[in-house]
């Protein structure tokens, strides 16, 4: 039942009983008014009466007044008989309204009215001395009848009066007491409607009540058992979880949070996060913003800068990777954030070494062309010797020790090449990028031969750029071994170097462009190719290639781009690395690496 | 620069490499060795010098531009099957199906002793007088 339910049931139960008994006073005065008729007919009966009464009276009154006259023919005596006039006229005409609707009565009213008036006209004959009147004696006689006739009518009109008062008087009793019966069983009835009605409607109240207390036992459960799995899979998450509130005191915390922060659930509540989340900056050691202020400044999820270190409470430290998250109530406001982290620490390390495998994988993939370029002139030495052995001659022996000199020599650059792949100089120095790419070329120059593949150099300028010149080197064999399996036996391939100036986002430095006559890239191979163990060489390749090589050209500050080129023979992929002139790169800053 | 008067001649040996340096000294090698030698620094020249001279063995480089040992040795078995080839490598482990299609192999950096001695395998009626005066 809803609010609007409950409330005309309360109307319901206001109006009904109210609308009742309005109804019941209206049958009290319907039945009040009858009897109040019945009265009021007793009470005309009864002025009916004392009218008559006081009329005969009247009228006597004359008589004995005109007797008195003509016994002693004092005008005197006639005092009454005038007096009388007027009121008797008055008396009639109350009569007459007061019988009005009792045509018995009335009847009889109009005979005494007009035997009055004839004994008016007997009364003014003897009065005037009419003469045509006989004895006194027979004038008394008919004056004494037409009072008789007066008298009689009187008394019947009385007699009537009086029967109808009884019958009245008789009915009043009874009627008080149907009034009393039925006033009594119309209180009872609508007593006994209202307390029916309004017993049904409590009951449907209370039903719906009882309902209500038992919905909200059944929801107030849920909403237990509801946050108690919640609490169980955040528990069980295999990431660590913290939650605080918008003050940044922290709320909850998983078990895993718990192992990498040091603190328990019950230690952390209510602490401020800065002290159970303590992170500093993995290389500068300075402590990092607190995810909870960056939240509340930027009012959307944040992910942590990488590098960043949690420090517990006992003093261990985990490189973490985090994301922050605003918690949002119904109406969209921030009551909370919620932190989602984990130790990628041994993820780093497993990184760090792939990039050094991949160091190795590298030289392997030179290794042929090493080989060869120094077994032949380690070949030719051998040989050498076996004929300086037995050759007497000064001037051939000069010769033969010139070339031996000389093929050693090429041995040593190759060897130093090769080397050069490993060392590494403490601080970025000047790097020759004609002189990096060339000597890269060197090594690879017998495959490139082998394979028939059209190679075009193109160095328009010479440009230096500060780095490490083994890491670009790296790259370079990279990006030109990759040139050089693409375009395959027969294909074409174009490197180039020009510098390159300041533009918008990067300052000024030199571009590397390396294309080849491969089959290029496809677009999912584009969205995949720097990242690690992607590779599209089956078996042969490692996919770590241009993954390290992307953290190697970051790590510089320069970009590396891969796309597929469409120009003329060279209709494969084309690699194009940027290198700022001024690098970003430190000794101490390790090649970066983007995980997943 | 032959050496000696003997009646049977000399078994020329056709030398093929790329490396110009090297395939000079191994020439002064097989010279000094007693054979007469005769070069050529591509797959294309060595055929056709194959075709024209009663050449006795080659010594063949694998890895060359445009033309690698094993085609070049695939065409010198379809004009004399029975002049033996050794394959000259940098590289320690060649497929059998190039292996196969010489006699020998020689790893590049093995020395002039292990040349020598496998030419003498492959030509046993080598110039022993010459080789004998050479060593002497």
């Amino acid at each position: 039942m809803n609010l609007r339910e409950f409330r005309h049931i309360l109307r319901q139960a206001l109006y009904f009983p109210v609308l009742l008994l309005l109804v019941l006073a209206g049958f009290f005065l319907q039945q009040l008014g009858k009897s109040s008729v019945l009265l009021r007919a007793i009470n005309r009966s009864d002025k009916v009466t004392a009218q008559v009464i006081d009329l005969q009276k009247l009228i006597l009154d004359q008589e004995t007044g005109v007797r008195g006259y003509e016994l002693t023919h004092d005008p005197e005596m006639l005092a009454p008989y005038n007096a009388g006039t007027v009121p008797i006229q008055n008396e009639f005409a109350e009569l007459g309204k007061l019988l009005a609707g009792n045509d018995l009565q009335l009847q009889r009213l109009a005979i005494l009215s007009d035997r009055y008036q004839i004994w008016l006209g007997l009364t003014q004959r003897i009065l005037s001395k009419d003469g045509s009147l006989t004895t006194g004696t027979e004038v008394y006689k008919q004056g004494q009848q037409m009072m008789n006739g007066i008298r009689d009518t009187v008394n019947a009109m009385l007699h009537d009066e009086d029967l109808r008062r009884r019958i009245l008087s008789a009915e009043a009793p009874d009627l008080r007491h149907r009034v009393f019966i039925a006033i009594l069983s119309a209180s009872l009835c609508i007593g006994l409607a209202v307390a029916l009605f309004t017993r049904q409607r409590l009951r449907t109240v209370s039903r719906s009540y009882n309902a209500t207390l038992d919905a909200l036992e059944e929801r107030s459960r849920e909403v237990h058992e509801s946050r108690q799995w919640f609490q169980t899979t955040l528990e069980s998450i295999g990431d660590a979880v913290i939650a605080c509130d918008i003050a940044g005191n922290v709320e909850f915390l998983n078990a895993i949070a718990s192992g990498l922060t040091g603190w328990m659930m019950h230690d952390a509540l209510g602490h401020p996060l800065t002290e159970v989340f303590r992170i500093i900056h993995e290389e500068t050691r300075e402590p990092a913003e607190s995810p909870v202020e960056m939240v509340l400044r930027l009012k959307r999820a944040v992910v942590l800068p990488t590098h960043t270190v949690l420090l517990s409470r006992q003093g261990r430290e985990f490189v973490i990777d985090d994301s922050a998250a605003p918690i949002l109530d119904a109406h969209g406001q921030m009551t909370g954030v919620v932190l989602v982290f984990r130790d990628v620490t041994e993820q780093r390390r497993s990184a760090a070494a792939l990039v050094a495998g991949e160091k190795l994988a590298i030289a392997g993939r030179l290794t042929a062309s090493i080989a060869h370029e120094i077994h032949n002139p380690l070949d030719s030495v051998a040989n050498l010797l076996f004929l300086l052995r037995d050759e007497d001659d000064p001037a051939k022996r000069t010769e033969y020790l010139q070339m031996a000199q000389q093929e050693l020599g090429r041995t040593m650059q190759i060897s130093r090449t090769m080397l050069s792949l490993y060392r590494e100089p403490k601080a970025p120095v000047a790097v020759d990028l004609k002189d990096l790419i060339e000597g890269v070329l060197l090594l690879l120059e017998r495959r490139i031969l082998q394979q028939h593949i059209q190679l075009k150099s193109e160095f328009v300028e010479p440009c230096v750029v500060e780095g490490f010149p083994a890491e670009l080197r790296q790259v370079i064999t990279n990006v030109l071994v990759n040139a050089i399996e693409a375009a395959g036996p027969g294909g074409h391939m174009r490197v180039r170097l020009e510098s390159a100036g300041p533009e918008e986002f990067r300052g000024a430095g030199a571009l590397i462009e390396v294309a080849d006559s491969g089959a290029g890239i496809t677009e999912d191979a584009a969205q995949r190719i720097f990242q690690p163990f992607f590779t599209t060489k089956g078996e042969q390749g490692t996919g770590l290639g241009l993954w390290v090589s992307m953290g190697i050209v970051q790590k510089h500050g320069g970009t590396i781009r891969l796309q597929n080129c469409g120009q003329m023979e060279y209709t494969g992929a084309c690699a194009r690395i940027y290198l700022p002139t001024k690098t970003l790169a430190s000794a101490d800053r390790p090649v970066a690496v983007f995980l997943g | 620069m032959a050496t000696g008067n003997q009646s049977v001649p000399k078994p020329l040996i056709l030398c093929i490499d790329d490396e110009e340096l090297g395939l000079q000294i191994r020439g002064t090698v097989l010279e000094r060795a007693g054979y007469r030698v005769i070069t050529a620094m591509d797959g294309d020249s060595g055929l056709s010098l194959f075709a024209s001279e009663p050449v006795d063995a080659v010594i063949l480089d694998y890895f060359m531009p445009s033309m690698n040992g094993a085609e070049v040795a695939t065409e010198m078995r379809r004009l004399r099957p029975k002049v033996p080839i050794i394959l000259l490598s940098a590289y320690l482990n060649l497929p059998p199906e190039v292996t196969g299609l010489v006699n020998m192999t020689i790893l590049k950096g093995d020395g002039p002793d292990v040349l020598l001695a496998k030419v003498r395998q492959v030509l046993p009626a080598g110039p022993e007088g010459a080789e004998m005066e050479a060593l002497a």
